[in-house]
C-alpha cells in the first residue's frame, strides 16, 4: 500500500507551460514590464549602459595579449609598456563597469519586484471575498511569492546574462573576423555541432529536471507530513512501513536525479571535446596561415584566447531558456490576477454611514454564490436597533450567508439590505465596516503582540484602552500571566494561545473597535469549563447595547437572545423568543429535542 | 574559522559517510586528476605553437594538432567517467544521510517532538542536508582536482621561468583569501534575505487566510503598510547583498588580470632582452589563465566546507539525540490478556523537576470504561499517554495485564492500544488508507465495517470517490466531525485491547453525536477504555469516573456517588449541561 499520494500536483503546477505566444498577449507582457520599469528610467538606462561597457571591456585582454606577443617577438619593448597599461586599464574599467552594472541592475530589479509585490498585495486587499472562496489560499500566496520569485530570476540575472552572453558571442565573432576572416570561419565550424548538442541537452534535461523537482517535492512533502503526524505514526506502530515508504520515495528521487547526472555527464564532456577541436583547428589552420605569413603569431595566440569565449556563453544561454519560460508563465499568472476585478465596489455616489443606530432590515433578499444554486430565497427580516438575534438551523440553512451579506462581502442577487434605512449598496464599504464588527468562529489572530491584536481594528488606540477592553471581556487575567504581558508575541495565527484564549482576544478586539452592529459566529469546539464560563460572561458584556447577529450553537446564548430566527433551506421558518418557539412546537422544538436527548 | 574540536569531529564524521564508497571515491579522484593532467598537457602543447611558428617547424604542426585532439578526447572521456561515478556516489550518499536521519526521526519519542517544531526539523532534513550533500558528493573530489591543478600549474610555470612564476604566484594567496571572504560574508546575508522573504510570505498568508477579519475591521491600509514594511526589508537586504556582489565579483576577475599584466610587462622585457623565448612566454600566459579558476574555486570551497560542517553539526544533533523510549534489550512481546491496566505510584513530568502526576495508584478493570475528568492541567492526558508508553514514568510503574510496559516491546504494546486524539491527524492519502493506517493489510470489508461502527460510512460513500477519495493537503478538506469519525474507525480497525479516547466527539452536531456515541458504545464492548472527558454526554458512557486534580486522583466512583461527593464533578454537571452544543455548522 502507498499511503502517500505523489506530491506532483504541487510542483507540476509550477512547471513552465506557456502556450499563448500571440502578439496581443506578448504586448500585454511587455506593457506590464514597462509599467514596472517606468519610474526608474534613469537607473534602467544606466544599467544597460554599464552592461554594454562591462561586456566590451571584457573582450579586450586576449587581443592585447596577442598584440604584446607580436611586439616582443619583433624585439620591440617601446609599445610594451602601453599595452600593459591598456591591459590594466581594461581591467580597472571592468571593475567600474561591472560594479555599476551589478548595482544598477540589482537595484532596479529588486525595486521593480518590491513594487510589484505591493501592487499585488493592494489588489488582493481590494478583491471581494468571492475571489478568496473561488481560489485556494495556497495558490494566491504563491502568486505573491513563487511567481514573483520566478520573475526575480529573469529581471535580475536573466536579462543581464542574456545581454552579456549574446554580446560576448557577437563581439567575439566580430573580433575574430576582424583579426582574420579565414581562421574565424574555420574556428566557427564547430558551432553547429555545439548548437545541436545544446538543443538536445536542453530538451532532455528540461524533462529530467522537472521529474527531479517533482520527486524532491515528494520527498519533502512526505517528510513534512510524517514529522507532523509522527505521534499517530508511532501510536499505530507504522514505523517500519513509514521507513520503507520513505526509502521508496527517496529512491525515486535518486533515480530521477541520476538521469540528470547522466545527461550532463555526456553533454559537458562533449562540449569540452568540441572546444578541444576548436583549439586544434586554430593550431592547425592558424599554424599553416602563420607559416605562409598570412597571419602573425599574435593573431593565433589571440584566437586561442577567444576560443573559450564561445563555449561559456552558449551553455549559459541554453540554461537561460528555462528561466525565461518559467518567468513568462509567472508573469502571465500575475497579469491575470491583476485583471481580476472586485465584485463588490463602492457606488460612485456612495455615502458614508454616520451615527448608526443599528436598525437592520432584509427585504426580499435572494442570493446564490456565483453560478451555484440559490441559498436564500426571498428573506425578510426586520431587526430593531440594540437587539440580539440568534440565527439557528441545520447546516446549510443559510446562517453564515446572512452574516456575509450584512457585512457586504457579497451583494444580494435580488432584494436589498438596509442599515438605518440606507441600502448597503449605496453606503461606502469603509463606513459600513467601521460600524460593523465581526467575530469569526476560530478567533483568527495575527502574528504580533497581544496588544497589536486587540488594537487590530483601531491601531491608534492607547494602551489603557487596550487593557480596558481586555479587562471588560475577562482576558486581562491570562494576558498578565504571559511572560511579557500585553507585549507577548503570539506567533503565527496566535498559536501560543489556547482556543478559548484566542476567542477572548477576538472579543476584546471587537469591543475596542466598538461597532454598532456585531456579527458573531459562535465557536463550537469545546474549551475547558473555566474558560467556557468566562466566554459566556464576556459575550454578555460585548453584546450589551448593540445590534447583534449570532450564529448560535450554545443553548445559553440562544435562550438569552431577544429574537431567535430559525432557518431552513434559505428561508425563515420560525421566529420569536425561546418560550414562544417552544410553545409553537415546530422545527425549533425538534432541534431542541435533539439536543435534549444528547444531554440525557 | 572556528576550529573547535567538535568542529573537527563533525568533519571526520561527515567524511565517514563516504566509507562505503571508498573505491568509487578513489576512482573519481583519479579520473579528476587525470582529466586535469590531460588538460595541462594540452595547454603545454598548445603553448608550444609559438615556438613551432617562430622556428618554422612545419613537420611538427600536424603532430601538435593530433596530440591536442587526442588529449581532448582522453580528457572528455575521463570527465564523463568522473561525472557518472561521482554523480552516482553523491546521490547515494545523500540518500544514506537522509535515510539515517529519517530512521532516527521515527525512533525519537513524543518528548522530542514536544520540544521541537516541525519547521525546525524540516530545515535539518532539507536545507542542512543540501549543504552536506554537495560537500560529500563533489566537494572532496573538487578539492583534489583544484589542488592538483594548482600544484601542476605551479610546477610548469616554475620550470618555464622561476622569476616570472614568483610574480604570478604572489597573487594566488590574495585571490584565495578574497574568494573565501566573499563566500564567507555573502552567505549569512543571503540567508537573511531568505528569512525576510519568509516573513513576507507569512504576512501575505495571514492576510489571505484571514481576509475576512481584515475586511471586517476595514484594516486594509494598515495591513498594506505592514506588508510593505516587511517587503521593503527584503529590498534593502537584497540591495545590500547585491552591492556586496558588485564589490567582490569584479575584484575577483581583476586580480588575475593584474598578475597577467605584471607577467606581460616583466616577461615582455625578458623576451626582448633574450632571456626568455617567445614560445615560453606564450606558454606561460596560457598556463596562468588555467590557474585562475581553481584558485577562485578553492576560496569558495573553504567557505562551502565550513557551511557543510555547520550543517552537518545540526544534522548530527538530531542523530545523536538520545532515544528516550526504546525497547529494553530483553523486551518480550506483550502476552495476551483481558486488558487490565495498573498504575502503581506513577509519577511523571514533562521536565523532571516539574511533575504533573504524583504517585498515581489506579487499577482499571478489564473491559470497563473509565472517564478521566478534571480541569485543564490536572493530568488527564498525561496519565492516558503513559499506557501506550508515549512517555515513561519517572517513578513507579504502569502495567498492562501484569506486565510492566517498559519490559514489553513497543510494537506489541501499541498494537493493543487504540488512540483517538482530540484533534486527530490524518494523512494525505485516500480515506481507505487512513482508516487502514494501523492495519494496512485489512480487507475492504474490514475497513467498511469499522467505518460503519464509527458512523463514518455514510458520509464517506457520499464523497466524490467514496473510500478512494484523497483527503488532506492535496485532497478535499473534511470537517472536524468527519475527521474524528475517521480517527475512530482507524482506532477500531486495529481491534485493540485498550482504547484511549480524548473527548473525540467535541465538534459534531447533536444528531451525529448521538449516533457516534452509539457506535462507541458498541466499540467499547469488551475493551478497557479510558475516556478523557470534558462533557457530560461523554462521561455518561463510562462505568466509572476518576477525578484528577493537580496530578492526583481525588475521587472515583459512579455518577450518583460523585454528584453528591465531588465539587469538580458537580461543576461539570451543572455547567457542562448549560454549555451543550446546540447545532453545528459543518464546514
Amino acid at each position: 500500500m502507498r499511503v502517500h499520494q505523489p506530491g506532483g500536483s504541487l510542483t507540476r503546477a509550477r512547471g513552465a507551460e506557456v502556450d499563448d505566444w500571440s502578439w496581443a498577449r506578448t504586448r500585454r507582457r511587455l506593457a506590464a514590464l514597462y509599467r514596472l520599469a517606468r519610474p526608474y528610467k534613469t537607473r534602467t538606462v544606466l544599467a544597460i549602459l554599464s552592461l554594454l561597457g562591462a561586456t566590451a571591456v571584457a573582450l579586450a585582454p586576449p587581443y592585447l595579449v596577442g598584440r604584446t606577443v607580436d611586439e616582443v617577438k619583433r624585439g620591440d619593448t617601446q609599445l610594451l609598456g602601453w599595452f600593459v597599461v591598456a591591459f590594466v586599464a581594461a581591467g580597472a574599467l571592468g571593475i567600474v563597469f561591472t560594479y555599476a552594472q551589478t548595482y544598477f541592475t540589482g537595484w532596479t530589479g529588486e525595486r521593480m519586484l518590491a513594487d510589484l509585490r505591493h501592487t499585488l498585495f493592494r489588489h488582493l486587499q481590494r478583491l471581494s471575498l468571492g475571489f478568496y472562496e473561488r481560489n485556494r489560499a495556497g495558490v494566491i500566496i504563491s502568486r505573491l511569492t513563487n511567481d514573483v520569485e520566478a520573475l526575480d530570476q529573469l529581471v535580475t540575472d536573466g536579462v543581464t546574462s542574456l545581454v552579456q552572453n549574446t554580446l560576448t558571442l557577437v563581439g567575439t565573432a566580430v573580433i575574430l573576423f576582424f583579426l582574420d576572416w579565414r581562421l574565424a570561419f574555420a574556428t566557427l565550424v564547430v558551432m553547429p555541432a555545439m548548437g545541436l548538442a545544446t538543443a538536445v541537452f536542453r530538451k532532455r534535461s528540461g524533462r529530467a529536471y522537472r521529474r527531479t523537482r517533482e520527486a524532491l517535492g515528494m520527498v519533502t512533502a512526505t517528510l513534512a507530513e510524517d514529522i507532523a503526524g509522527m505521534r499517530v505514526l508511532q501510536a499505530f506502530t507504522r514505523e517500519r512501513a513509514a521507513r520503507e515508504n520513505f526509502r521508496e520515495v527517496s529512491d525515486d528521487y535518486r533515480a530521477a536525479n541520476m538521469s540528470t547526472v547522466m545527461l550532463s555527464g555526456v553533454y559537458f564532456p562533449a562540449v569540452d571535446f568540441l572546444s578541444s577541436v576548436a583549439t586544434a583547428v586554430v593550431l592547425g589552420y592558424g599554424g599553416l596561415l602563420a607559416f605562409n605569413g598570412d597571419v602573425s603569431i599574435g593573431v593565433v595566440v589571440a584566437f586561442l584566447g577567444y576560443v573559450t569565449n564561445f563555449f561559456d556563453p552558449v551553455q549559459q544561454l541554453s540554461q537561460l531558456y528555462n528561466t525565461f519560460l518559467s518567468a513568462v508563465a509567472a508573469l502571465d499568472k500575475i497579469i491575470d490576477l491583476l485583471d481580476d476585478e472586485p465584485e463588490v465596489i463602492d457606488a460612485p455616489d456612495a455615502v458614508d454611514l454616520e451615527d448608526v443606530t443599528g436598525q437592520v432590515a432584509f427585504e426580499g433578499v435572494r442570493f446564490a454564490y456565483g453560478r451555484g444554486p440559490e441559498v436564500l430565497h426571498g428573506l425578510d427580516l426586520d431587526v430593531p436597533a440594540g437587539m440580539t438575534v440568534a440565527l439557528v438551523g441545520h447546516t446549510g440553512a443559510g446562517k453564515s450567508t446572512i452574516a456575509k451579506l450584512l457585512a457586504r462581502f457579497y451583494d444580494p442577487t435580488e432584494g436589498r439590505i438596509t442599515i438605518d434605512g440606507v441600502d448597503l449598496r449605496i453606503a461606502s464599504q469603509e463606513s459600513l465596516r467601521r460600524s460593523l464588527g465581526i467575530v469569526p468562529q476560530e478567533g483568527f489572530l495575527f502574528a504580533g503582540t497581544v496588544a497589536d491584536n486587540i488594537a487590530f481594528g483601531r491601531p491608534d488606540a492607547g494602551r489603557d484602552e487596550v487593557i480596558a477592553a481586555a479587562r471588560a471581556v475577562g482576558a486581562d487575567e491570562f494576558v498578565n500571566r504571559l511572560e511579557h504581558g500585553y507585549d507577548t508575541e503570539l506567533g503565527e495565527r496566535g498559536s501560543r494561545l489556547s482556543l478559548g484564549q484566542r476567542q477572548l482576544v477576538a472579543f476584546a478586539r471587537a469591543l475596542l473597535a466598538d461597532p454598532r452592529i456585531l456579527i458573531l459566529d459562535e465557536a463550537t469546539s469545546s474549551v475547558d469549563i473555566g474558560t467556557e464560563r468566562r466566554i459566556e460572561r464576556a459575550l454578555r458584556r460585548l453584546l450589551h447595547g448593540r445590534t447583534a447577529f449570532i450564529i448560535a450553537h450554545r443553548l445559553s446564548t440562544i435562550r438569552d437572545a431577544d429574537l431567535i430566527v430559525v432557518l431552513e433551506h434559505g428561508q425563515v421558518v420560525e421566529q420569536g423568543t425561546h418560550d414562544e418557539l417552544m410553545e409553537h412546537r415546530g422545527l425549533y422544538t425538534s432541534l431542541y429535542g435533539d439536543w435534549a436527548s444528547t444531554a440525557a | 574559522m572556528t576550529e573547535s574540536p567538535r568542529y573537527r569531529t563533525t568533519f571526520v564524521r561527515l567524511v565517514g559517510f563516504l566509507r562505503p564508497y571508498k573505491w568509487s571515491m578513489i576512482v573519481s579522484i583519479l579520473l579528476a586528476v587525470g582529466q586535469q593532467a590531460a588538460g595541462l598537457l594540452a595547454v603545454f602543447l598548445t603553448g608550444s605553437i609559438a615556438g613551432v611558428l617562430v622556428d618554422e617547424n612545419r613537420g611538427l604542426l600536424p603532430w601538435l594538432v593530433v596530440a591536442v585532439l587526442a588529449l581532448g578526447a582522453v580528457r572528455a572521456l575521463m570527465m564523463a567517467g568522473r561525472r557518472l561515478i561521482a554523480g552516482r556516489q553523491a546521490l547515494s550518499v545523500e540518500m544514506d544521510v537522509r535515510t539515517v536521519l529519517y530512521a532516527k526521526l521515527v525512533r525519537l519519542s513524543f518528548g522530542f517532538y514536544d520540544r521541537h517544531q516541525t519547521g525546525q526539523l524540516m530545515s535539518r532534513a532539507t536545507v542542512d542536508l543540501q549543504g552536506v550533500r554537495f560537500f560529500l558528493g563533489y566537494g572532496l573530489i573538487f578539492f583534489f582536482q583544484h589542488v592538483f591543478t594548482i600544484i601542476g600549474v605551479a610546477i610548469f610555470v616554475f620550470l618555464i621561468s622561476w622569476k616570472l612564476a614568483l610574480i604570478a604566484v604572489a597573487i594566488a594567496p590574495v585571490l584565495v583569501a578574497v574568494a573565501y571572504r566573499y563566500s564567507h560574508v555573502s552567505h549569512p546575508l543571503l540567508r537573511e534575505v531568505q528569512q525576510k522573504m519568509a516573513d513576507v510570505a507569512t504576512v501575505a498568508e495571514e492576510n489571505i487566510v484571514g481576509v475576512h477579519v481584515v475586511k471586517a475591521f476595514a484594516q486594509e491600509d494598515e495591513q498594506q503598510r505592514k506588508f510593505e514594511r516587511s517587503s521593503e526589508e527584503v529590498f534593502e537586504l537584497s540591495v545590500q547583498a547585491n552591492r556586496q556582489r558588485a564589490f567582490y565579483v569584479p575584484i575577483l576577475s581583476f586580480l588575475p588580470l593584474l598578475a597577467q599584466a605584471a607577467v606581460l610587462l616583466a616577461g615582455g622585457r625578458m623576451v626582448a632582452g633574450g632571456s626568455l623565448s617567445v614560445a615560453a612566454f606564450v606558454r606561460f600566459n596560457l598556463f596562468l589563465a588555467m590557474l585562475v579558476m581553481p584558485l577562485r574555486a578553492l576560496g569558495m570551497w573553504i567557505g562551502q566546507a565550513q557551511r557543510a560542517t555547520a550543517s552537518g553539526e545540526r544534522i548530527f544533533q538530531v542523530i545523536d539525540e538520545p532515544e528516550e523510549i526504546a525497547d529494553a534489550p530483553d523486551a518480550v512481546p506483550l502476552a495476551p490478556g483481558p486488558g487490565r491496566v495498573t498504575f502503581s505510584d506513577a509519577t511523571f513530568g514533562y521536565s523532571p523537576d516539574r511533575p504533573v502526576l504524583h504517585d498515581v495508584d489506579l487499577e482499571l478493570e478489564p473491559g470497563k470504561v473509565v472517564a478521566l475528568i478534571g480541569h485543564t492541567g490536572s493530568g488527564k492526558t498525561s496519565l492516558a499517554s503513559l499506557v501506550p508508553r508515549f512517555y515513561d514514568v519517572q517513578d513507579g510503574s504502569v502495567a498492562v495485564d501484569g506486565q510492566d510496559v517498559r519490559e514489553v516491546t513497543l510494537e506489541s504494546l501499541r498494537r493493543e492500544i487504540g488512540v483517538i486524539a482530540q484533534d486527530p491527524f490524518l494523512f494525505s492519502a485516500t480515506v481507505r488508507d487512513n482508516v487502514a493506517f494501523g492495519r494496512p493489510e485489512a480487507t475492504d470489508e474490514d475497513v467498511q465495517r469499522a467505518s460503519e461502527r464509527a458512523q463514518a460510512h455514510e458520509f464517506i460513500v457520499a464523497l466524490p470517490d467514496g473510500y478512494d477519495t484523497m483527503i488532506g493537503e492535496r485532497g478535499i478538506t473534511l470537517s472536524g466531525g468527519q475527521r474524528q469519525r475517521i480517527a475512530i474507525a482507524r482506532a477500531l480497525l486495529v481491534d485493540p485491547r485498550i482504547l484511549i479516547l480524548d473527548d473525540a466527539t467535541a465538534s459534531v452536531d447533536a444528531t451525529t453525536e448521538a449516533r457516534i456515541r452509539e457506535g462507541l458504545r458498541e466499540a467499547m464492548r469488551g475493551r478497557t477504555t479510558i475516556i478523557i472527558a470534558h462533557r457530560l454526554s461523554t462521561i455518561a458512557l463510562a462505568d466509572e469516573i476518576v477525578v484528577l486534580e493537580d496530578g492526583r486522583v481525588v475521587a472515583r466512583g459512579g455518577h450518583d456517588e460523585l454528584a453528591t461527593a465531588n465539587a469538580v464533578y458537580r461543576e461539570i454537571y451543572e455547567h457542562g449541561l448549560l454549555d451543550r452544543v446546540f447545532t453545528e455548522e459543518v464546514a
